[in-house]
């Protein structure tokens, strides 16, 4: 009996020890699948019926000042195709069940997507020639809805869509030297794009439902894992419809002229805003690859900077007329050749025997001799400080990629020719918003405000942000930029262009330059920049227009650039109903 | 019990009297109260609690053909919605391509409409005209395309449309199919590109 209980007894021991090693495995199981590897199944049992989605947070517009969009957002779809599983299918019409081959299914999605049916069944057999499993392959990249669409009727059960947002230029090449544009990948590349990508730029999210067999998404399945972002818009001071008549009165003249490239600047006077800024050559965002040239597919006006050349003498007369060393009537006589003491040699741009000439006088001849005695009234600090006032050598605040500062060497660099070229637009360099700026302070009374391109970044509740400061500085006295514009006056009544730049019923403040192009080594090409800069109406000035044609070899001077100053100023004035002034011109005498 | 025979065993509910016993047993029997009676579960309340089981099962069984019914109703609402969503975004795109100032000026353009370069004012209080009138030389006659619009190819001028189908008639594929219904109900199609408006 003592051996029968001994051995049920250990039988019973086995049992239990058993028993608990089976449960202790059940537990480090249930352990393992609830706790330890959790995440995983759960979501490889979701990846079974979820389908992750990106949810496309689309790029901000860039709008003009009346919100006419001139970049914007668009869905385009990318067709893909899987080479390994193309193989004919039947596709059921209204009259039964149809074969359709590969080759008549590629023909069709060439015919929709403007290739041969044959370069889309080498598409199919070059990547299987590279890979037999492929299952991946381009056949058109961001083709429209309408395409997809048509497309996507065919039925063909191996071509695949992706969706592809996109930007779309509804406006063309208007403005595109501003707007700038974005790579194929999305990626900004220039211009306004890239300058105010953090505003612009989007951020997609995330969003899983799940599906049953059938593919229908399950009810209160839809998971936001990540919330897309909008980007915020743009907003521009530019006038689109203005854009367009200065960029196409800048081509039509600057293709007449034979010009190399071109730039004209409209600013208004009052707010500092550019309402257009137009560039020959230009580029159309939405066909990048159609302006040849890279450097044709920005903007001159912000990104080249040139010796101004006379339209600069303005500066130096409203400097002198400040510091009260002289007055419109002030008296000179203007040599053709002057050799200051210094050792400079200053001459006019042509011969001519001496001129007794006012500072009206002075500008009206554009007499570089007579604006080198009065400039040296002032001295090269005094000259100095002046020019950075008015902006010079530093970028605008229009915050423009790859703005050029322009060059402006300190005064006591300034070696004794530089010293007097430097009173008529030579040895500097400006870009020509700096010149359009110029004006814009002696036209505002002497106040240059700041060069606004962008309004702000607005978001989609209606706030705006990055809003640039207006404040602005007193540049001249209020007198000295008013006697500045009256003498502009007279050289827009009395200079030789009086003619060709005649705007019947405003009286308008202007100046011509006519400046030698740097070769880039050091010395001066044959080829001269033409430009005119003013405003309008002088009597209580709103616009200033800044003209300016590089190399017209067709008519290499000043008169080129006339005509294009004339038909912007008149539309501008035309554009905005400005008044037609009353009053005539105070009559300046320009001679002695 | 030590063995498993059956037995039978009188019943006790043998209400005969035993013919060994007295004969003059009487009978008696419990009778349950009114009361009692009345407070017995009653066979009504096992049918409606079924009844109400079942209403319950069919009920949830409707909800949920209801609900998946409804989740085919939102997935083809959603795709119809997708579908008109992308419809409407062709159709605005067309819209803005087409007034772009390319477009608008070169349509202005072939309806022989040119802009004129010379403004002249009448002054209102003494009747002055300022800036002196000439005719408008159509300064940018022939050079609309100086400013280029790559989305513009292929689009037709209004001059180059088909006669009859009204000035609003279609630029893409999607825009055709309701302005040509619009066209039907218009009063009278434009016969050479400019609608002239019925003054009465």
């Amino acid at each position: 009996m003592a051996t029968n209980t001994r051995s049920s007894r250990r039988r019973i021991a086995g049992t239990i020890v058993l028993l608990f090693a089976i449960i202790a495995m059940f537990v480090v199981k249930l352990v393992d699948i609830q706790i330890v590897r959790a995440d995983t199944l759960n979501a490889e049992s979701l990846g079974n019926r979820s389908v992750e989605q990106p949810v496309y947070g689309s790029r901000g517009d860039i709008l003009d000042a009346n919100g006419v969009v001139l970049a914007g957002t668009v869905m385009r779809y990318n067709i893909t195709l899987s080479p390994r599983n193309a193989a004919e299918f039947t596709r059921t019409t209204d009259a039964g069940e149809v074969t359709v081959t590969v080759a008549q299914a590629a023909a069709e999605v060439g015919a929709l997507t403007g290739k041969t049916g044959d370069s889309i069944l080498a598409i199919i057999s070059g990547a299987l020639a590279k890979d037999k499993s492929s299952d991946y392959a381009f056949v058109a990249k961001a083709v429209d809805v309408d395409v997809f669409r048509a497309v996507d009727k065919l039925e063909i059960p191996w071509i695949y869509f992706e969706k592809n947002p996109s930007r779309v230029y509804p406006d063309g090449a208007v403005a595109g030297n501003l707007v700038g544009f974005v790579s194929s990948g999305g990626e900004a590349q220039a211009g306004l794009e890239l300058g105010q990508d953090s505003c612009l730029a989007s951020t997609n999210g995330i969003e899983t439902y799940e599906k049953g067999a059938d593919g229908v998404r399950l009810p209160q399945s839809t998971v936001t894992t990540s919330q897309a972002q909008n980007g915020g818009d743009v907003v521009t001071t530019i006038d689109s419809d203005l854009q367009w008549y200065v960029q196409q009165v800048l081509a039509k003249q600057a293709k007449a002229t034979g010009a190399a490239w071109g730039t004209v600047v409209v600013q208004e006077v009052k707010t500092g805003k550019l309402v257009a800024v137009a560039d020959y050559p230009s580029v159309d965002p939405n066909n990048v690859n159609g302006t040849e040239k890279a450097d044709d597919r920005g903007s001159r006006a912000f990104t080249a900077s040139f010796e101004p050349g006379s339209t600069f003498k303005a500066l130096t007369a409203a400097s002198v007329l400040d510091a009260g060393l002289a007055t419109p009537g002030s008296k000179i006589v203007a040599p053709y050749r002057y050799l200051p003491p210094n050792g400079a040699n200053v001459n006019d741009s042509s011969g001519h025997a001496d001129l007794n000439l006012t500072l009206t006088g002075v500008l009206i001849e554009s007499s570089n001799t007579g604006m080198s005695k009065f400039g040296e009234l002032l001295s090269d600090q005094q000259r100095y400080d002046y020019m950075t006032k008015f902006g010079l050598g530093k970028a605008t605040e229009a915050q423009f990629p790859a703005e050029d500062s322009g060059i402006l060497h300190a005064w006591e660099n300034w070696d004794s020719q530089t010293k007097y070229a430097t009173m008529f637009g030579q040895g500097l360099t400006t870009t020509a918003l700096q010149v359009s700026s110029i004006y814009q302070a002696i036209g505002n009374n002497g106040v240059r405000l700041p060069v606004q391109l962008v309004e702000g970044c607005r978001h989609a509740d209606g706030t705006m942000t990055e809003v640039p400061a207006t404040a602005g500085n007193q540049v001249v006295s209020a007198s000295a930029a008013r006697d500045t514009a009256d003498m502009l006056e007279m050289v827009y009544q009395k200079g030789w262009l009086a003619a060709k730049w005649n705007i019947p019923g405003y009286r308008v403040a202007a100046k011509t330059g006519t400046a030698q192009m740097p070769d880039g080594h050091g010395g001066y090409t044959h080829g001269y920049l033409v430009s005119v800069s003013g405003f309008a109406p002088a009597d209580d000035p709103e616009y200033v227009v800044s003209v300016s044609l590089a190399d017209p070899v067709k008519l290499n001077s000043s008169a080129a650039s006339a005509p294009v100053f004339q038909e912007v100023m008149s539309q501008v004035l035309k554009k905005y109903r400005a008044v037609p002034s009353g009053a005539a011109a105070p009559a300046l005498p320009g001679t002695w | 019990m030590s063995d498993n025979l059956a037995r039978v065993l009188r019943p006790n509910w043998d209400n005969t009297p035993d013919p060994v016993q007295a004969p003059d047993t009487r009978h008696i029997e419990i009778v349950s109260t009114r009361s009692q009676r009345r407070a017995r579960p009653r066979i009504v309340y096992a049918l409606s609690a079924v009844a109400g089981m079942a209403t319950i099962v069919i009920v949830q069984l409707l909800l949920s053909v209801g609900i998946s019914q409804g989740a085919y109703e939102v997935s083809r609402l959603q795709a119809s919605q997708v579908e008109l969503g992308r419809t409407a975004e062709s159709v605005t795109e067309d819209l803005v391509r087409i007034s772009s100032p390319q477009s608008l000026a070169a349509n202005a353009e072939a309806l022989g409409m040119v802009s004129n370069s010379n403004p002249v004012y009448l002054r209102l209080s003494d009747g002055a005209v300022l800036g002196a009138p000439a005719s408008a030389t159509g300064s940018q006659g022939g050079s609309a395309s100086l400013v280029p619009n790559a989305l513009l190819a292929g689009v037709p001028l209004v001059t180059q449309l088909p006669q009859g189908t009204g000035q609003g008639a279609g630029v893409g594929g999607a825009a055709a199919e309701p302005a040509a219904k619009v066209a039907d109900v218009a009063p009278k199609a434009a016969t050479h590109g400019i609608p002239t408006p019925a003054t009465r």
